[in-house]
């Protein structure tokens, strides 16, 4: 169970990063472009929260449940994320009305 | 003429794939994702078995409804039954009559004293998990080629989807709010990408399951005796073919010490319940056999792992660990469909993806409207292809969740002494289907749309009330006594109440905008 919570948020770690890693979504956080490298970074640390979440998975149920459970929690963080970001543009354009 | 590019291509097959099936691919999709929870559903459209509190020794078990069988169905040359586990209370049983036709009887018992349970007559979630690949009204063959010819399309759709999506990472987390077809398209396309390795597994796998059916030349060609194909069938199903029986009577060994000895091999690597079900062939006769196989709870797999007994002296003739390559690679990709070995997060986290990808093929089939509506030259009067796509939406996604509700509330409303009363309760499920259907197509579309969401947030929402009002199993109760399966589900069904309720919200205020519109130019019209 414990295995769980850690994959997940390793998984919401991870596309965070990535998620803030796309010029779209820096402009729609931070009004403005981050710069090459803080982006470079950001997408290295997203990435390597997805593959350390991996590591974990397998590592607490084995490879063949690891990787259906690193999965389902790949997705699932993924929407959450998605989630966050929608709400907060929603939000955002909804101020001046 | 300009020859279209690959991505416009793409796009067309992937459009026009999606629709021709979309709505069979939705109803498939729900109530697969529902057939996650099959044992719970059931385990609530059967309110008179007891809640699991610990799960009994499968030994002890097993001797007690044999007992029972013996007396039920002595004549009988095949005994089947499951043990309980942590997600079904009840030993669950068939057995095969005698005579010429492949007539079965079947019993549902309780662990506790290998009684027959007095459980209404229902088929559980085991419909709906049915309904996914066999339909219903219609012979399972066709159906499975039906089902089949759709998950074809299903996977077209979702290969030329992902080569139409041009920025898959680019547009990852974007979401373009109250945009029409931008919006309903950036959702379409996020539940697609975000779920995407499930989507694809869940229909490759699915494929997979019956492709014996779909594809039976090859094997036709290599085996060419019956002998053979049995072989094949045995690496696939530990089901053993009653062989014939010999004439001579003789007392069956007692089956609890087999059990045990297949639980000491099973249960060796740590696993929890080893042994999922017994298999007796031609009981109280000298051929008896009897095969312990394992649960598939504690594996991804569900190729056969089991070991057959001598009926009488209880030998053991031989153990079965693993099968072939081919064979294993089958019973992993049906084992990774089926979900049987998740446990409580995993089963939720199948639930949930797998409800997006519902959810994927909604919104696609929506978009088809979306898109052509604001091209319509009259949108009073659309044209008949468009009426139907948009009728059978309606009635497919918002008639859907009704119809499936209806269901369990006939499970609850049925008096338990009519015939045929577990097939009433599907009857019900497609009466009311075809009902919301001929409702879409009487009503104004946007009006349907809206009326039959509310009535899906009814349906669904007050499932708990209307258990409350027939059993004594209510909400409150089934948290008193600590009775998690009851209290997820009707959770659950709130909580999916709830969700209808958001959709018939955002339809109606869809509707307004429009409204909004129309008086504008007739004001104008009165201006001049």
């Amino acid at each position: 169970m414990s295995g769980h919570v850690v994959v997940f948020a390793l998984c919401l770690a991870g596309f965070t990063g990535i998620a803030l890693a796309v010029e779209r979504q820096q402009e729609e956080l931070f009004g403005h472009a981050l710069s090459a490298a803080a982006t470079r970074y950001l997408r290295i640390a997203g990435w390597t929260g997805l593959l350390m979440a991996f590591a974990v998975a397998v590592r607490a149920q084995g490879w063949a449940f690891g990787s259906v459970a690193w999965f389902g929690h790949l997705s699932l963080a993924a929407g959450c994320v998605f989630g966050a970001m929608a709400v907060r543009v929603r939000r955002r354009t909804r101020r001046p009305l | 003429m300009k020859v279209p590019g690959i991505r416009q291509t793409m796009s067309d097959l992937h459009i026009w794939t999606g629709l021709l099936v979309g709505w069979v691919l939705y109803a498939m999709f729900l109530t697969g994702t529902v057939s996650y929870f099959r044992d719970e559903i059931s385990q609530w459209m059967r309110p008179e078995a007891p809640a699991v509190k610990q799960v009994p020794d499968a030994a002890l078990v097993s001797d007690r409804i044999v007992a029972s069988l013996a007396v039920l169905a002595p004549t009988s040359t095949q005994w089947s039954f499951s043990l309980p586990d942590a997600r079904t209370p009840t030993v669950n049983s068939f057995w095969r009559n005698p005579g010429p036709r492949r007539a079965f009887g079947s019993a549902t018992f309780d662990p506790a004293t290998g009684q027959k349970l007095a459980v209404r007559e229902t088929l559980g979630g085991d419909f709906f998990f049915r309904f996914h690949f066999d339909l219903h009204y219609l012979p399972p063959i066709w159906s499975r080629w039906i089902v089949g010819f759709c998950a074809m399309f299903m996977l077209v759709a979702i290969v030329s989807g992902v080569i139409t999506h041009k920025k898959i990472f680019v547009d990852f987390f974007t979401f373009r709010w109250g945009k029409g077809q931008r919006s309903w398209l950036d959702a379409h396309t996020a539940l697609s990408v975000i779920g995407l390795p499930f989507h694809f597994m869940i229909t490759y796998s699915g494929l997979i399951t019956l492709m014996l059916l779909y594809m039976p030349w090859s094997g036709n060609i290599a085996l060419k005796t019956p002998e053979a194909r049995q072989g094949m069938q045995a690496q696939m199903s530990a089901f053993l073919q009653p062989a014939k029986p010999s004439g001579q009577s003789a007392p069956l060994t007692a089956v609890g010490p087999l059990v045990q000895q297949a639980q000491a091999r099973w249960n060796g690597s740590g696993g929890v319940g080893g042994v999922g079900s017994v298999n007796i062939t031609n009981p109280g006769d000298a051929a008896a056999q009897i095969v312990v196989v394992r649960s598939e709870r504690t594996r991804v797999g569900t190729s056969p792992q089991y070991i057959l007994f001598g009926g009488v002296d209880g030998k053991l003739i031989r153990t079965v660990d693993e099968v072939g390559a081919a064979a294993q690679t089958r019973g992993f990709l049906y084992g990774l469909h089926i979900g049987r070995f998740a446990d409580g997060t995993l089963r939720w986290l199948y639930f949930i993806v797998s409800l997006a990808g519902t959810a994927m093929v909604g919104t696609g089939l929506v978009l088809w409207t979306v898109k052509r509506r604001q091209k319509l030259p009259d949108s009073d009067k659309p044209y008949f292809g468009f009426r139907v796509v948009e009728r059978l939406n309606i009635a497919t996604i918002a008639g859907l969740s009704i119809a499936m509700a209806s269901m369990l509330w006939a499970n609850r409303l049925l008096p338990g002494g009519i015939a045929n009363r577990a097939k009433w309760e599907i009857h019900v499920f497609f009466i009311v289907w075809a009902l919301t259907l001929a409702y879409a197509v009487a009503r104004p579309a946007r009006k349907a749309w809206i009326e039959l969401l509310w009535v899906g947030v009814a349906a669904i929402g007050l499932l708990p009330v209307v258990n409350a009002l027939t059993t004594d199993r209510n909400l409150f109760a089934s948290l008193r006594n600590g009775d998690g399966v009851y209290v997820a589900l009707e959770l659950t069904l709130l909580v999916l109440a709830g969700l209808h309720a958001m959709l018939a919200v955002r339809a109606a205020q869809h509707r307004s905008r429009v409204r909004v519109a129309k008086p504008k130019r007739s004001i104008e019209g009165a201006a001049a």
